[in-house]
């Protein structure tokens, strides 16, 4: 990526997580209309001065509603890559540190996890234990903890071929000091880069299942599922179906594009998975 | 995956050579909910009455459109004095669709059998008063009461107490009536066929076959009328969307009322709600016109106790508790709850009962009444609301008619009880006179309304939609079943070809999977080397056996029992134990595992517990939409990452690579569900090019079933396409500094030559894996796809077995994709090493 492009992307995409962060923030605090005010002699209207982005079936404002819905969005993908990390780092630096049965049974565990394809273990475990935001948050972090795992493993391994690795073995320091004080922060950009990318795919995990019924429940806002109750309302109100779209694209988006940016600043070398 | 999709295309053809419809007049109708069986005189479910009650099914007596009782097999009947004898005059020259007489002694049977100690009739103690049943002669029927029942006459009109033919008794799913329909098919979660019944005893029908078609989604319904999948909606359950129906004049619109009372239900034996005080400031807080406008839009009419408006003995209450915020925190305040108080407000799922929840929520709140919303699936509302009266407050209609006297029973899940209430239900029994029972209603309706049992909102509208050129539907009915006796479609509508489909499709789908298995196996195999090949096939065992397992765990620690949810709401502990036992669910956990593995590796998936047939045959059918869906989308995936991944390469630098990888950086951004709603409502709404929705099956023709199959692919394909654009474009990027290809361009190749001849077969490896990744993502994506579309794949019979606590089929649907996603990872493998000759010789070595 050139330099010109680095920047537009880093421009555009801390600009929208910027955004999407004070919205999320602001949600908190203020929205322009109480999001669960019901008003049914003023529903559906169509987006206008008063009311931005119109109103729901139940007369209460989107936009509000939008901001509302942000920090449930951020909330459960922050958590969700709060386990992923948590759980993941800690894991992949044993199994790089250790080497031997302890990383080979690590490594095929992880395995296994991945041959789940992801969103299907996150319905059964949601429709299992419940629908709910913490279920929600469990069910997107689980599949965290082997990506977070595996790529702390494999930056380890390479810190571990380091002189100054080497040099602090020498010096007598043990495995697990090493690998909090010179492994981890080696690997700290590399980390960043990919919470960007499982925070993006958190967001579009939890809208996922929210619109399948499965995310927060009302009435706390979320926004799968107020494109989920809108689908009922495309003909007589498209809008609804729109806005709660575009926002999570830009959120999304906004989060692969500043996850970008940084790959090229830290220079870290993507794994596929 | 060749032999995979040589099979489809095989099939394929198939149908495509498949005879043109016929001329038969037919009629598709589309209803919300699927009976779980479809004996009514074992299950209580209103859905079976819904589509057979009239149709395939007759009593002695039957309901007209005002609740008013008519002769049905009985042409006649006499009551005597004292109210204690009953004699039928039965029909002459009626036959059971197997054959069997219809006389005095199969209509005992039948009366017997339902009101018998041992009967598993849901509505048994609406006979309690019969003390004989006595066939006098072949038709004539004398039942003895014990004491006197008014209400006597209109429970042998309900469905429960259909005459059956004892020759087909306890037979489920092959139901045997007298009617003018007799069964045709069922298909597990699509439809029931019914077909004319040419020996009937009245007029012949004048449709020779009709079809019920299950849409549970309320916009699903609407898809299916829009797009003519089906032409009738009886019980149509949008009412948002009704009026853009009234303004088309393809369709026809009914409204009616319901004998559904829709009720916050309270429950009376916990605190606050034991307190008539709290009730009553519940029932003042709540603006039911607000609910019915809001829940409704604007459909369904006020109610003040719990009976319905519309019938002669309706009392109006609605004024009794009238709308007043201050009037209901005055209330709170004298009993004590100056500050409000929390409580938990369960919904189950139909739209009524969400919508108006939240409504309701709001209006509580106004008040000072926290009320915390909890959604919950229909399984959990009979098991914790209905069964084990765990819950705060519900909203929920009784379908039921002349359902009043559960005010009256021990126990009942809202709890009511006031020991001045009973007798007012006998009053009732007792009177034999219209004037008398309208007296003895009246006072029932007053005394619930009085006590605030719960707050009465409003009676369920009855809201049909039909297509224009159907005509003589009988739409009004106490029961909310439809008569089809009378129906006739004007020419040009055919609802559906009833000649059956063949069967050979399911036995295609189960061998075609293990052929392509096999063949793929072989050929990678041999290409890989044995020894290789053996060591990731003993991983990929490991790996589904962990897989199993952790499916197994989850699943287990489910809430619910799927017995007494199969068994209805009037299960007794007895049965419940004997159904337990025929799901093998009464063993210990690890002894069910094994059972259920060692069933999976013999083909064998397990018995549903929802319809009682093998899940293999579930999943069969539904293969047929799943997997073309899915083999759809990777097709449009690489048609479309191919040439913009090569095009953004080869442009690398000007103006279009930065537009490709715009494109693809917003492309990977949609989630795909929204994606889908846009196309519907582009393509499907705003142009009607193609049906918003539901799938017409195969056998409508390829071309309808592709056209119904598209967006949906589409939906999934470009979020993965754009993935994909990016994968190449990189590897390709990589490939051109690699020195064969610049060895190439110094012999004068042109930069696009070199890429296609040099760099993209190169390339082409991470793209393999890629893709293969992918149809793991897009068989589980379709879970969520099939559920934008309503089309009846895996991913929605998984979702609905969730739903419905069919745990076998969710933990078999579960495994199966599994397999699905780690076999194909291992194909990949294998074409890995098969296109990539430096594996092989590694391998080998």
């Amino acid at each position: 990526m050139n330099r010109a492009s680095f920047t537009a992307s880093f421009t555009i995409g801390a600009a929208l997580c910027l955004l999407f962060l004070l919205a999320a923030l602001a949600g908190l605090v203020w929205t322009p209309y109480d999001p669960a005010g019901i008003d049914i002699a003023h529903k559906l209207l169509a987006p206008s001065a008063r009311h931005w982005f119109g109103t729901d079936q139940l007369g209460r404002d989107v936009f509000s509603l939008l901001l509302a819905g942000a920090h449930n969005s951020l909330g459960v993908a922050c958590l969700a890559v709060a386990i992923g990390m948590g759980v993941g780092v800690p894991l992949g630096l044993w199994a790089a540190a250790r080497g031997g049965v302890v990383d080979e049974v690590l490594m095929r565990g992880n395995d296994i996890v991945f041959a789940f394809p992801s969103l299907l273990l996150a319905i059964l475990i949601t429709a299992v234990w419940g629908p709910g935001a913490v279920t929600a948050i469990l069910a997107i972090g689980i599949f965290n903890v082997p990506v977070f795992a595996r790529i702390t493993r494999g930056g380890a391994l390479s810190v571990w071929t380091r002189d100054f690795t080497l040099a602090a073995q020498v010096a007598g320091k043990g495995r697990t000091a090493i690998s909090l004080q010179h492994v981890l922060p080696n690997l700290a950009g590399l980390l960043l880069v990919q919470a960007m990318l499982q925070l993006s795919l958190g967001v579009l995990a939890e809208a996922g299942l929210s619109y399948l019924g499965l995310g927060a429940q009302p009435p706390a806002p979320s926004w799968g599922r107020m494109l989920n109750e809108a689908q009922t309302l495309t003909a007589l109100a498209p809008t609804l179906a729109i806005f709660p779209g575009v926002v999570i694209v830009l959120t999304v988006l906004g989060l692969n594009l500043l996850g970008d940016a940084l790959r090229d600043r830290f220079d870290v070398r993507m794994r596929r998975a | 995956m060749r032999a995979w999709r040589a099979a489809t295309a095989a099939w394929l053809l198939a149908l495509v050579l498949l005879p043109a419809r016929g001329e038969a007049a037919t009629l598709v109708l589309g209803v919300q909910l699927e009976p779980p069986v479809l004996d009514p005189t074992v299950n209580p479910a209103a859905a079976i009455g819904e589509i057979l009650q009239g149709n395939l099914y007759e009593g002695l007596v039957r309901f007209d459109a005002e609740g008013e009782v008519l002769p049905a097999l009985a042409s006649s009947w006499d009551v005597s004095a004292d109210g204690l004898t009953y004699t039928f005059h039965l029909r002459d020259g009626v036959r059971f669709h197997d054959g069997t007489a219809f006389d005095a002694q199969t209509a005992k049977f039948s009366l017997d059998r339902a009101r018998a100690a041992d009967s598993a009739n849901p509505q048994r103690s609406r006979l309690a008063a019969i003390r004989e049943a006595q066939a006098a002669d072949a038709h004539t029927l004398i039942l003895r009461l014990s004491r006197r029942s008014g209400s006597l006459l209109q429970s042998l009109a309900w469905t429960a107490f259909a005459m059956i033919s004892p020759n087909s008794a306890d037979n489920a799913t092959h139901p045997v009536g007298t009617g003018p329909f007799r069964f045709g098919a069922w298909r597990r979660g699509d439809s029931v066929d019914l077909v004319r019944n040419e020996d009937y005893w009245g007029a012949k029908a004048p449709l020779q076959a009709v079809r019920f078609k299950f849409i549970p989604d309320p916009s699903a319904a609407y898809a299916a009328l829009m797009s003519g999948d089906v032409q009738v909606f009886a019980n149509y359950p949008a009412p948002e969307s009704l009026a853009q129906f009234q303004r088309d004049p393809r369709f026809a619109v009914h409204e009616g009322i319901t004998e559904g009372e829709t009720l916050l239900a309270l429950n009376n034996r916990r605190p606050p709600f034991n307190d008539i005080r709290v009730r009553r400031a519940i029932a003042q807080a709540i603006d039911r016109r607000a609910v019915i406008d809001g829940a409704m839009y604007g459909h369904g009419e006020p109610i003040g106790s719990h009976f319905p408006p519309h019938r002669p003995a309706s009392v109006d209450l609605t004024g009794r508790y009238p709308y007043s915020p201050p009037a209901a925190r005055r209330l709170l305040a004298e009993a004590g709850w100056a500050q409000g108080f929390a409580m938990t407000l369960k919904l189950p799922p139909p739209a009524y009962a969400r919508r108006g929840g939240e409504i309701i929520a709001a209006q509580l709140a106004a008040v000072g009444i926290r009320a915390r919303i909890e959604n919950i699936e229909w399984a959990q509302w009979l098991d914790q609301v209905f069964a084990r009266h765990e819950f705060d407050a519900t909203v929920i209609q009784h379908a039921e008619p002349m359902d009043y006297d559960i005010y009256g029973r021990d126990d009942y899940y809202f709890g009511y009880d006031n020991a001045a209430f009973k007798p007012l239900l006998v009053a009732l029994e007792q009177a034999m006179d219209p004037a008398a029972r309208r007296e003895a209603l009246g006072a029932i309706q007053r005394r619930i309304a009085e006590d605030a049992v719960n707050v009465f909102l409003f009676q369920y509208p009855k809201l049909s939609v039909y297509d224009r050129r159907v005509s003589g539907l009988v739409l009004d009915d106490p029961l909310n079943a439809t008569d089809l006796s009378h129906a006739t479609v004007a020419d040009g509508l055919n609802g559906f070809d009833p000649a059956p489909t063949s069967a050979s499709e399911s036995a295609w789908a189960r061998l075609a999977p293990w052929l392509a298995l096999a063949v793929a196996l072989a050929a990678g195999a041999h290409a890989l080397g044995w020894r290789a090949a053996g060591r990731r096939l003993a991983i990929l065992a490991i790996t589904l056996l962990v897989a199993s397992a952790v499916i197994f765990l989850i699943v287990q620690v489910a809430p619910g029992d799927p017995a007494r949810f199969m068994l209805g709401l009037q299960a007794d502990a007895q049965r419940v134990a004997a159904v337990r036992h025929e799901l093998g669910l009464d063993g210990s956990a690890p002894h069910r595992y094994v059972e259920w593995i060692a069933g999976v590796a013999r083909g064998d998936l397990g018995i549903s517990y929802t319809y009682r047939i093998p899940v293999t045959q579930l999943v069969a059918d539904r293969l047929a939409v799943s997997l073309p869906l899915a083999l759809l989308a990777l097709l449009l995936t690489a048609l479309i990452a191919l040439p913009l991944g090569i095009l953004a390469a080869w442009q690398r630098g000007r103006w279009l690579d930065p537009l490709i990888s715009a494109g693809t950086q917003m492309g990977v951004a949609v989630p795909n569900f929204w994606l889908g709603i846009l196309l519907i409502l582009l393509f499907a709404i705003i142009l009607r090019w193609v049906p918003a929705g539901g799938f017409p099956g195969w056998d409508a023709g390829w071309r309808a079933a592709l056209s119904a199959l598209a967006l949906p692919a589409i939906a999934l394909a470009l979020p993965q396409a754009a993935i994909l654009t990016r994968v190449l474009r990189a590897s390709l990027l990589d490939s051109l500094h690699e020195d064969y290809v610049r060895t190439a361009r110094a012999k004068g190749l042109s930069p696009l030559a070199a890429l296609l001849r040099h760099a993209l077969p190169n390339a082409l490896l991470p793209v393999l894996t890629v893709l293969g990744l992918q149809l793991s993502f897009l068989l589980a994506g379709a879970v969520v796809i099939e559920n934008v579309f309503y089309l009846p794949g895996l991913g929605r019979l998984l979702f609905q077995a969730i739903v419905q606590r069919d745990l076998m089929v969710v933990q078999s649907v579960v495994l199966l994709l599994v397999v699905a996603v780690v076999a194909v990872s291992f194909l990949v493998d294998l074409c890995y090493a098969w296109v990539d000759p430096r594996l092989r010789t590694e391998a080998r070595a």
